[in-house]
């Protein structure tokens, strides 16, 4: 007796249970953003924030020790591959130098000046997405930084800067920054040398896809310099794209060989190692301008 | 009693920190375990479907929080993994110590899998079915390749804060 009142009751409860999951997956979806569950899981996030900074703090060597074990055999031949790079890079520097001047020079007289030139807010990445189908980091800095819904993240120093992502979500001491190899990320790129232009969507754990290039542009990937792809800078009806001109996103990685020969489609490498990410700047681009990048 | 759900919430929330941080690090080929599966699957294997349903709610519903995906999916996947795996317990006699760590890993794996269904069905997962099946199980590998450590942790945490019972016949 005892024990069927017992599994009525486990019974019961399972019900419960069920229908509120249901409920909150009923009103998240019809409400979309800004609603009340939205709240909720802001104040969630924002009372994890100093757990995970203090459990960042103390796992971060961990972790590193770690996974530096796990690619000690790689490390070696980088650390030759890089050292060949250093000297071709001295090189190309000289070079570069030169072409520096020149271009400064044009630029004064075409009296050229940045569309957007945004000071950026330096942050420290404190925790990642806690699921397997939710590419986010978590950053240090909030709304009460200056931090809002919209920016674009990028690492690297200010003069020659890598995409990470988009901040999509803001409490007043941390943000979630959305990954450029997330699912639901989008941001029109533009090719080195044939200057094409296309759409670089993430793929998750796979390497993000640019697609809607121009059938006719031949992207050659057997030369010497690998083809690079960088954000650009628009304009519709007065309004900026989110992300400031020549943001290195990545390098292309391979063509996608497919049927369609209405657009060319092809892989791109993100030029940011998202498994050791530690440092990001958030450009404070005004957050009043739209496009979906 | 109190203390019991506080050290369940502890362990929950400890999950969810492990996972963001040092497991995020970590990753067998790209995949991160999804702790609070297990943690839902061994506190059903050793408390029973009640607790099992949940623990697996308040851990889905703060993992659910704590995520920029649709809200309550993970809370309605771990809520019917904890009450299956608890119902499941009362027809497994077998005293290996390997069991918990196939249960573990066969539970998980069906949770990504129905998770990964509802998703989908609600318009909000696009990938393909060979990444969710590798998801599926290289997650339940991973859970299952942690259980033999974590689980005697559990055990005793949970036993810890279990209520004495004067058992009398």
């Amino acid at each position: 007796m005892a024990t069927r009142s017992r599994l009525r009751s486990t019974r019961l409860l399972v019900v419960a249970l069920v229908s509120v999951s249901l409920a909150i997956i009923t009103v998240d979806y019809r409400q979309g953003q800004g609603g009340p569950l939205e709240g909720l899981g802001r104040a969630a996030q924002t009372a994890m924030t100093p757990l995970q900074r203090a459990a960042d703090t103390v796992t971060r060597p961990v972790g590193d020790f770690l996974s530096g074990l796990a690619h000690l055999p790689t490390l070696q031949s980088q650390n030759q591959s890089l050292r060949q790079q250093l000297i071709e890079a001295q090189t190309q520097l000289i070079h570069n130098a030169e072409l520096q001047g020149r271009v400064s020079e044009l630029e004064d007289l075409l009296a050229l000046k940045q569309t957007l030139d945004p000071e950026g807010v330096a942050a420290v990445v404190i925790g990642n997405g806690v699921s397997n189908f939710d590419w986010t980091v978590t950053i240090d800095k909030g709304s009460s930084d200056g931090v809002k819904v919209g920016q674009p993240v990028i690492a690297g120093s200010p003069s020659s800067p890598r995409l990470v992502g988009l901040v999509v979500s803001v409490t007043p001491v941390s943000s979630d920054v959305q990954l450029l190899i997330d699912q639901h990320f989008a941001v029109a790129g533009r090719l080195s040398g044939s200057g094409e232009t296309g759409l670089v969507q993430g793929q998750g754990e796979q390497d993000p896809r640019m697609d809607l290039i121009s059938p006719d542009a031949k992207v050659d990937l057997s030369g010497d310099q690998p083809v690079e792809v960088f954000t650009v800078s628009y304009e519709i009806n007065g309004q900026h794209g989110r992300y400031p001109p020549d943001i290195l996103i990545g390098q292309v990685a391979s063509v996608v060989q497919n049927s369609n020969t209405l657009e060319t489609s092809v892989t791109v490498r993100p030029a940011v190692d998202f498994s050791a990410l530690q440092y990001v700047l958030v450009l404070r681009t005004d957050g009043s301008t739209g496009g979906t990048g | 009693m109190v203390r019991r759900v506080l050290s369940i919430a502890a362990i929950v929330v400890t999950a969810l920190l492990l996972q963001s941080t040092v497991f995020s690090q970590l990753r067998l080929l790209g995949v991160r375990p999804e702790l609070l599966y297990l943690v839902t699957i061994v506190i059903a294997l050793l408390e029973g479907p009640n607790e099992g349903a949940a623990v697996g709610f308040a851990g889905g519903l703060t993992q659910d929080f704590l995520m920029n995906q649709p809200k309550g999916i993970t809370a309605l996947t771990l809520t019917l993994l904890g009450y299956a795996v608890g119902m499941l317990r009362q027809f497994i006699t077998s005293p290996s110590p390997l069991l918990p760590t196939v249960v573990v890993a066969v539970g998980t794996a069906a949770g990504i899998i129905f998770y990964e269904v509802v998703s989908l069905l609600l318009g909000n997962l696009d990938m393909s079915i060979t990444y969710g099946l590798k998801v599926a199980l290289l997650t339940a590998l991973y859970n299952a390749v942690l259980t033999p450590i974590l689980y005697p942790l559990l055990r005793r945490i949970t036993e810890g804060s279990r209520p004495r019972r004067v058992v009398r016949f």
